[in-house]
């Protein structure tokens, strides 16, 4: 299954939202939507959900227009709520039954999700009673609990303590498993890294950057070396000015062009005493700062 | 459809686990009862206290220059007057004025003359009736010994004095003194449900914003869906807590019906022409609908719980307004005047003007058919409206938006 968003274009009165954005989503794989704060993000997840119009372009599943009845979506909003005051399972069950589930399928997919999350004990509980992480996971399970072919999970991870994120990773690798697509939306960039196998970065309601992860980050020129070793000083003293010392402490060598990558290896490897080297890809988050960050000038 | 009986279903449940709300209509229910039980309690304590009535009887003193006017005045008072205990005085004026004072006596009638009186009491009641029945027996004793100065026999003055006017009345129209307390009545009941049901459901759509449960609503429900959903389960909640609540009395009522006695008022209210019971139930719906359809659209778009009350305060005030030109049209008792017959049409007051004016007055049927139509049609137009600033206003934050904005938005989504 393929969802596709195609020239999509949205205003608020005025103010332009989204400029011609396109990107495509895979079924089994995860997907980033990337973005600084108002890049047009939740803009674009709710065009998708049918929220809202857009003023033009397209959703499409497979290449048909999107029908509403037939693909479930499950969505998990960065501004995360549901009702305080009322008992978990009640709330849980309306809104799977708002998705069109039954109200005993409703109930069944929802006590697996509690164990699942080991969140059972919890299931007659009122939600405020419920620390925020736990409120979180129940929120979760609004998302997930009538089996949606596509789940939205905007910012999924903050709040989350590491073990359970760890359980989350873990659902949400399942359900790529599972041939959904897993639509993506955080700034967390290491999350994105590990999860997602192409990306698309918003900026200012452009599409900025679109693709497989892995061919961004090898379109990169490749000409830069990463060195670790015990003896920087001698290295440095060697390579001059295009040799620069990294956070980590390891070295960074700008090279004349990516050709001169083998010669440069050799001459390091049989000179120096040398722990690593290796050519330099840009990290995910080096990418976002590229294509994302130049709206700070703007602001 | 199926979602929004979902969506009615659980929203119905709210009202039935809201403490306040069955708290409410409980309680109302046991005022009814104790009220509609009220004569038969009195009845109960009355039949025991008949032993020593004439004890308790409060004195009114008669003062009177003339000794044969004193007799006089003293005979026809005690007559008059017998929930008194009349006695002849001659004391100062300002030692009967302490009496009174004191509480020993509680009234005194002082007379200046055949035709002149003082009456001297501590508190004068509203519904003090004494100089009124002083004057007109007064006037009896003028009149007859007036007449039998010219020559009258006693009987035959007395039969002047004493004689009956055959007096019928028949309305051809409708009764407004009969009608007047159940339009009341209802037009109370409807001031009361809309501001009580439209504040519940203004807190609801801005409770769901405000703890963001909104967010995830909107996604999961059409909007329309939510709007009429929310607005029908206040509805069916308001007219479940009328029906227990005029249910209960109308049950009591014919429990204790013969300790009611022949009670006009009471009477008129628990007989409603069936003919006016529908277009009251029509009139209240569609009144109920057209308020909470504005009251849910307007909350959507208040960021926070404690703006609604700003927010919704035209609306409230519209609704005011109304009511006011309706009471006081009826007490007046001219509810066909050209403000209640402008106020027929408009969909916003026609729900109270127009009843009122087919409960007391006589209304040809084309003008209530063109109001109901109107309603009818606008209580729609309003229901999606209001669906459709619901969508736009529950994705607003921060400050309330401008009316302008709103309907642009509405007109562009």
């Amino acid at each position: 299954m393929i969802l596709e968003l195609k020239n999509i274009e949205k205003s608020f009165g005025e103010k332009k939202v989204l400029t011609g954005v396109s990107f495509k989503a895979e079924g089994g794989k995860a997907f980033g939507l990337l973005g600084r704060n108002g890049a047009g993000k939740t803009t674009s997840i709710r065009i998708l959900m049918d929220v809202f119009p857009a003023n033009s372009g397209e959703v499409l599943i497979d290449g048909q227009p999107i029908n509403y009845n037939k693909i479930g979506i499950g969505y998990l909003p960065e501004e995360r709520g549901l009702y305080p005051k009322k008992i978990i399972i009640d709330q849980l069950t309306y809104f799977a039954e708002l998705k069109g589930m039954s109200h005993k399928a409703a109930v069944q997919s929802i006590d697996y999700w509690l164990g699942r999350l080991g969140m059972t004990e919890y299931r007659n509980k009122r939600l405020d009673t419920l620390s925020k992480g736990n409120q979180q996971k129940i929120q979760l399970i609004t998302a997930l609990a009538h089996d949606p072919d596509i789940v939205i999970l905007d910012e999924p991870f903050s709040g989350l303590d590491p073990v359970n994120a760890m359980l989350l990773k873990d659902v949400v690798k399942e359900q790529i498993a599972k041939g959904k697509i897993v639509l993506f939306s955080s700034h967390q960039m290491s999350y994105i890294e590990e999860f997602c196998d192409s990306i698309a970065i918003l900026n200012n309601g452009v599409v900025a950057l679109h693709g497989d992860l892995h061919d961004i980050k090898r379109d990169y020129p490749r000409d830069r070396l990463v060195v670790r070793t015990e003896t920087p000083d001698a290295i440095k003293a060697d390579f001059g000015s295009s040799c620069t010392v990294m956070e980590n402490g390891d070295l960074m060598i700008r090279l004349g062009s990516p050709s001169e990558k083998k010669t440069t290896m050799t001459r390091l490897v049989e000179n120096y005493d040398i722990d690593e080297v290796k050519v330099f890809e840009p990290s995910l988050n080096d990418i976002f700062v590229e294509y994302a960050g130049d709206v700070a000038q703007e602001d | 459809m199926k979602q929004f009986g979902k969506i009615l279903k659980f929203e119905l449940k709210n009202y039935a686990k809201n403490k306040a709300f069955v708290g409410v209509t409980i309680f109302l229910m046991v005022v009814i009862a104790i009220v509609m039980f009220f004569p038969r309690i009195t009845a109960l304590f009355e039949s025991d206290d008949t032993s020593n009535t004439t004890a308790d009887l409060s004195v009114m003193l008669v003062k009177a220059d003339d000794p044969t006017q004193a007799d006089m005045v003293k005979e026809t008072f005690a007559a008059s007057f017998t929930d008194y205990d009349v006695q002849i005085t001659d004391e100062e004026i300002s030692v009967i004025k302490n009496k009174i004072t004191s509480g020993d006596v509680e009234c005194a009638f002082v007379m200046n003359g055949a035709t002149s009186f003082t009456y001297y009491v501590n508190n004068l009641s509203m519904y003090d009736m004494n100089p009124d029945i002083a004057t007109s027996v007064l006037q009896q004793i003028y009149q007859m010994n007036a007449m039998i100065g010219g020559g009258m026999s006693q009987e035959d003055a007395a039969g002047v004095m004493s004689i009956q006017i055959d007096a019928e009345v028949e309305s051809l129209g409708k009764d407004q003194m009969q009608n007047f307390f159940y339009t009341y009545i209802m037009i109370f009941a409807l001031y009361m449900v809309i501001l009580l049901y439209g504040q519940m459901v203004a807190m609801s759509v801005a409770t769901e914003k405000s703890s963001r449960a909104m967010e995830l609503l909107i996604t999961s429900a059409k909007p329309i869906n939510m709007m009429f959903g929310k607005v029908l389960a206040a509805c069916m909640a308001g007219l479940v807590q009328l029906v227990a609540i005029f249910g209960s009395a109308l049950v009591f009522y014919n429990v204790n019906k013969s300790y009611w006695g022949d009670n006009g008022i009471i009477d008129s209210i628990f007989n409603i022409p069936p003919e006016l019971f529908v277009y009251m139930l029509v009139f209240f719906l569609l009144g109920f609908l057209i308020y909470a359809f504005l009251y849910g659209a307007i909350s959507s778009t208040v960021s926070k719980l404690e703006d609604i009350n700003t927010a919704v305060q035209p609306v409230t005030f519209l609704f005011i307004i109304g009511f006011m030109v309706v009471m006081f049209s009826m007490s007046s008792g001219s509810v066909d005047n050209i403000l209640m017959q402008i106020c027929s049409y408009i969909p916003f007051t026609s729900p109270m003007a127009m009843f009122t004016r087919i409960a007391m007055s006589t209304v040809p049927w084309y003008e209530i058919a063109i109001s109901i139509g109107i309603l009818v049609a606008s209580t729609f137009g309003i229901g999606i409206l209001s669906a459709k600033i619901y969508r736009v206003g529950v994705l607003m934050y921060g400050t309330s938006p401008k009316i302008g904005n709103i309907i642009k938005a509405v007109w562009k989504a």
